[in-house]
């Protein structure tokens, strides 16, 4: 994202820039103190100072010396940036929802400048919608209007590279296509003028013509259907290439490239955007050619035959563009209206149905059936005007359309009884004229299906492009179980921190138990322990080694991992364990299974260790799943374990069962236990309280409970609950 | 708890933010949050210690209950809180390949942004109540689309 924008010459020239005194960053201030939206005010950062512009003129200038702890915080529609100056809490400027993350790098671009230092933040975020042309940007680092032709043409070129054979002889038959229907007219001339029209008609002659028409017009059929047949082959094994190449692509970027991206955004990448461009290269690019070929070739005919009546012919095109265009652009608005009344009406039949036992519990049957017969009748209006629209404006377009030949006709027809055209040549013109505006439908839609294919091909080169491997492979590491967090800092997004400055450094072996509030961050931490995420500053060291540099494959494969949402695949519950290791024999996964003390349940289902846990594990209860990701954990024979509410979902006697069977099995090894219920931590060495960001707390039980803090808090509201 | 005197009485604090005297605690900086931002925005509003929505303080019932001075102060911060501007007049609506362009006039100015044509970005608060969200995730309401005249509608009608 861009953070030094351009201010205009009479806002830089009240600045004073000076050697050491230059411009750091500039934003556009839009919400002014009325609350209103504002114009021509500006935020502007420079070595020393912060300056605040309202309508052109400077308003306000603090020293940056006497400033500290920037922050931009989001509000409902808004966001605001705030400052302590000297010690009090100052607000110094509004701006629409739009600017925060923009704000929040600068509010870290402040803070490091009032420390002392003079790096310049830099973000590497998207722009929601173009600085040049102010259209919204797809998702896509570069605007696909203003990227230049050259950057889409190198795309497709590249993507097109491997495929060259198929596409030239695809080009081939486009042409053999348009030749074949070119000469068809030439024929019925020659049949009408030199045959039929002669003093003493030939037979033999006729029926050779006729032979010649009937072999041209097979073929025809012949070329279209092996052109047809070869695009759609091609179009399906781009969009099926594309979509190996993708998923392998998003597979290897960190999870947090997915996570900047809106949800589905990616998932339409991989399934939408190639299916565009199948559908492409089987509608468009498979008539391209021969489109073009036809178009020219039929006008250039045209004029040769008869120049006079070909510009007449050409007059109503134009029109019959612009009347197309503007027919298709009511008929998207309609029909959209359309299956937006139809969404409407099925979605509160959906909530209905799934909601039948609340709607009938609380008798509220009559009011919910009149909602859905206003949706239905709704519904019903837009669709019958749709139909009535349709039956009207469709012959109308017909008669538009046959306008061309209408004109060819009537001036035709009298030129040939004037005698200076033969029948044949008119026949002939009629032909050509109908070829024309045939494509003209197919020559309005193009711009539009070009445009489609600009803004896939970009999403996808966008993904395709993404540098993953800009670190090189990493580093192999044997984890001993050394943890350092230091002043480790992460948010998911960049105006909301979840972890500020965490510091916290594990020995080899010990037992780390985290507790805090609900949403406070534990589970962040650890996602930012198992690499899943990178720590926007501050580093996380395992084994003295930053996590970023370590080869992933061989850092994971020696994590145990329970989350707290436990996730199994569909398959069945061996394929589940077995997952942590391929190669594990049965022998291996019984007894993990039995340290899981899963194998007892196992056992009583019928399938045994082939049963198959359903999509995502939905019958299994929620205990089970969890015992069978615990059992995955424990396969992998980790050096580094990460217990996330890993037997929250236990029974009391269960989760006894495991945790004496996992304590046996954690000796020696690393170990962070998040648990909300502080009686399963009793065994953890060490303590942390993640509260407001930080480590709140650190220390063994007893000494936590001296310290008469939040974790004494927790615990004795915890005992209390227990009693009562 | 004991009877405590609930009365807030609300002042401005050094930085320019909403402070309140609640018996003998003072708390220089509070956040007034609206529990019904879009049924009753002046009603029912929760008032919090700090700037990160801390404790709650004591909820006022009805804003016109207080008096004029303590009332400008907490709707002050609530200003800060929500910006949601309203649609006055719908200047033009543009579509084009997935993205709608508005230019439309709000009652806090003119204003034009952009919204994604594929998702549930207009949505119906009530039959005549309209909430857009724009791609940079601002709101916008439309108080009542039969306010609006003929031609504006027609142009909202592909989203509704
Ligand atoms: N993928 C995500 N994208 C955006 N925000 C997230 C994401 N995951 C978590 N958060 C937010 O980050 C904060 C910390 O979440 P986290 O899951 O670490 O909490 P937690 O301490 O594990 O809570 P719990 O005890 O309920 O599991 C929460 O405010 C949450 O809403
Ligand atoms: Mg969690």
């Amino acid at each position: 994202m861009i953070l030094k924008i351009k201010i205009p010459e009479t806002v830089r020239e009240q600045i004073n820039e000076a050697d050491d005194d230059r411009i750091y960053y500039a934003l556009p201030v839009d919400i002014n103190r009325e609350s209103m939206y504002a114009e021509n005010s500006y935020l502007i950062v420079t070595t020393k100072r912060i300056l605040l512009f309202e309508e052109g003129k400077l308003v306000k200038a603090l020293p940056i010396s006497e400033c500290g702890n920037a922050k931009a915080t989001a509000r409902v529609g808004q966001g605001m940036l705030t400052i302590e100056q000297n010690g009090t809490l100052t607000l110094l400027c509004r701006f629409s929802h739009g600017l925060i993350a923009k704000y929040a790098y600068i509010a870290r671009g402040i803070n490091i400048l009032a420390s002392g230092r003079f790096e310049e933040v830099e973000s590497n975020e998207y722009e929601p919608s173009c600085p040049i042309c102010g259209r919204a940007i797809p998702g896509t680092s570069k605007c696909p209007h203003c990227s230049g032709e050259g950057g889409i043409v190198k795309t497709v070129r590249r993507l097109a590279r491997p495929y060259h054979r198929s596409l030239f002889g695809i080009a081939i038959l486009m042409i053999l296509a348009s030749v074949t229907t070119l000469l068809n007219p030439e024929i019925q001339k020659h049949l009408v003028d030199k045959v039929l029209l002669e003093e003493s008609p030939s037979k033999s002659a006729a029926f050779l013509c006729l032979a010649g028409m009937f072999a041209l017009s097979l073929g025809i059929v012949f070329v279209n259907v092996a052109k047809s047949f070869y695009s759609t082959k091609l179009g399906a094994r781009m969009s099926h290439d594309l979509r190996g190449e993708l998923f392998d692509k998003l597979q290897a970027t960190p999870l947090s490239y997915i996570n900047d991206r809106r949800p589905g955004e990616l998932l339409n990448r991989v399934v939408s955007d190639t299916r565009v461009i199948r559908e492409f290269m089987e509608t468009v690019f498979c008539n391209l050619f021969t489109v073009a070929f036809i178009f020219v070739c039929d006008i250039v005919f045209m004029v040769i035959l008869n120049p006079g009546l070909a510009l007449l012919t050409l007059v109503p095109a134009p029109f019959a563009v612009a009347i197309l265009l503007a027919f298709r652009k009511s008929i998207n608005r309609r029909f959209h209206l359309q299956w937006v009344k139809n969404d409407d009406q099925s979605s509160n039949l959906q909530d209905v149905l799934s909601g039948m036992r609340v709607v009938k519990s609380y008798g509220n049957e009559k009011s919910e059936s009149e909602k859905f017969l206003r949706l239905s009748n709704e519904y019903a209006r837009v669709q019958m005007n749709n139909e009535s629209f349709w039956a009207v404006f469709n012959p109308i377009i017909g008669t538009v359309l046959g306008l061309g030949l209408l004109i060819v006709v009537f001036f035709g027809g009298k030129q040939v009884l004037e005698g200076e055209m033969t029948a044949g040549e008119l026949l002939q013109f009629m032909t050509y004229t109908t070829l024309l505006y045939q494509y003209i439908n197919w020559m309005a839609n193009f711009p539009r299906a070009l445009m489609r294919l600009k803004s896939s091909v970009e999403r996808i080169s966008d993904v395709l492009s993404y540098n993953v491997a800009k670190k090189g492979p990493g580093e192999a590491i044997d984890i001993n179980g050394e943890v350092v967090f230091d002043h480790t800092t992460f948010g998911y997004k960049s105006y909301k921190p979840v972890l500020e400055g965490i510091e916290l450094s594990v020995r080899k072996g010990e037992k780390i138990g985290i507790v805090g509030p609900s949403g406070a961050g534990k589970s962040t931490l650890i996602n930012l322990l198992m690499g899943l995420y990178e720590a926007d500053d501050g580093v996380l060291l395992v084994d003295g080694k930053d996590i970023r540099t370590l080869d992933r494959k061989s850092f994971h494969s020696q994590l145990g991992v329970v989350l707290q949402e436990t996730f199994l695949f569909s398959g069945t519950i061996l394929d589940n364990i077995r997952f942590a290791r391929p190669e594990a024999s049965m022998t291996e996964i019984i007894a993990a299974a039995k340290i899981a003390n899963a194998h007892d349940f196992i056992c009583k289902t019928p399938g045994g260790y082939d049963t198959y846990v359903g999509e995502k594990g939905y019958s299994l209860s929620g205990g089970e799943r969890q015992r069978i990701a615990i059992a995955r954990a424990v396969l992998a024979d980790p050096k580094l374990l990460i217990l996330d509410e890993a037997t929250a979902s236990l029974d009391t006697e269960s989760e006894y069962l495991v945790q004496t069977a996992l304590s046996a099995l954690t000796k020696n090894k690393t170990t962070f236990a998040i648990a909300h219920r502080l009686s399963t931590l009793k065994d953890c060495d060490r303590l942390i309280v993640i509260d407001g960001h930080r480590v709140a707390e650190c220390g063994s039980h007893d000494e936590l409970i001296a310290a008469k803090g939040l974790y004494y808090e927790l615990l004795t509201a915890q005992l209390q609950m227990q009693k009562a | 708890m004991e009877d405590r005197d609930k009365t807030l009485t609300f002042f401005e604090s050094e930085g320019g933010f909403l402070g309140v005297k609640l018996g003998d605690n003072t708390y220089d900086r509070v956040r007034a949050v609206r529990l019904f931002p879009f049924t009753d925005p002046a009603k029912y509003i929760s008032i919090r210690v700090g700037n990160d929505m801390g404790e709650e303080l004591s909820v006022i019932e009805d804003l016109a209950a207080l008096s004029p001075e303590q009332r400008e102060l907490v709707e002050r911060d609530l200003d800060l809180n929500y910006f949601l501007p309203q649609i006055k007049e719908i200047i033009s609506i543009k579509d084009e390949y997935g993205y709608a362009y508005f230019h439309v006039v709000t009652d806090k100015g003119p204003v034009r942004f952009a919204i994604n044509m594929g998702g549930t970005n207009v949505t119906k608060l009530s039959e005549t109540r309209l909430l857009i969200t724009d791609i940079n995730e601002n709101r916008f309401e439309v108080r009542d689309v039969t306010k609006l005249t003929k031609k504006e509608q027609r142009k909202l009608d592909l989203f509704l």
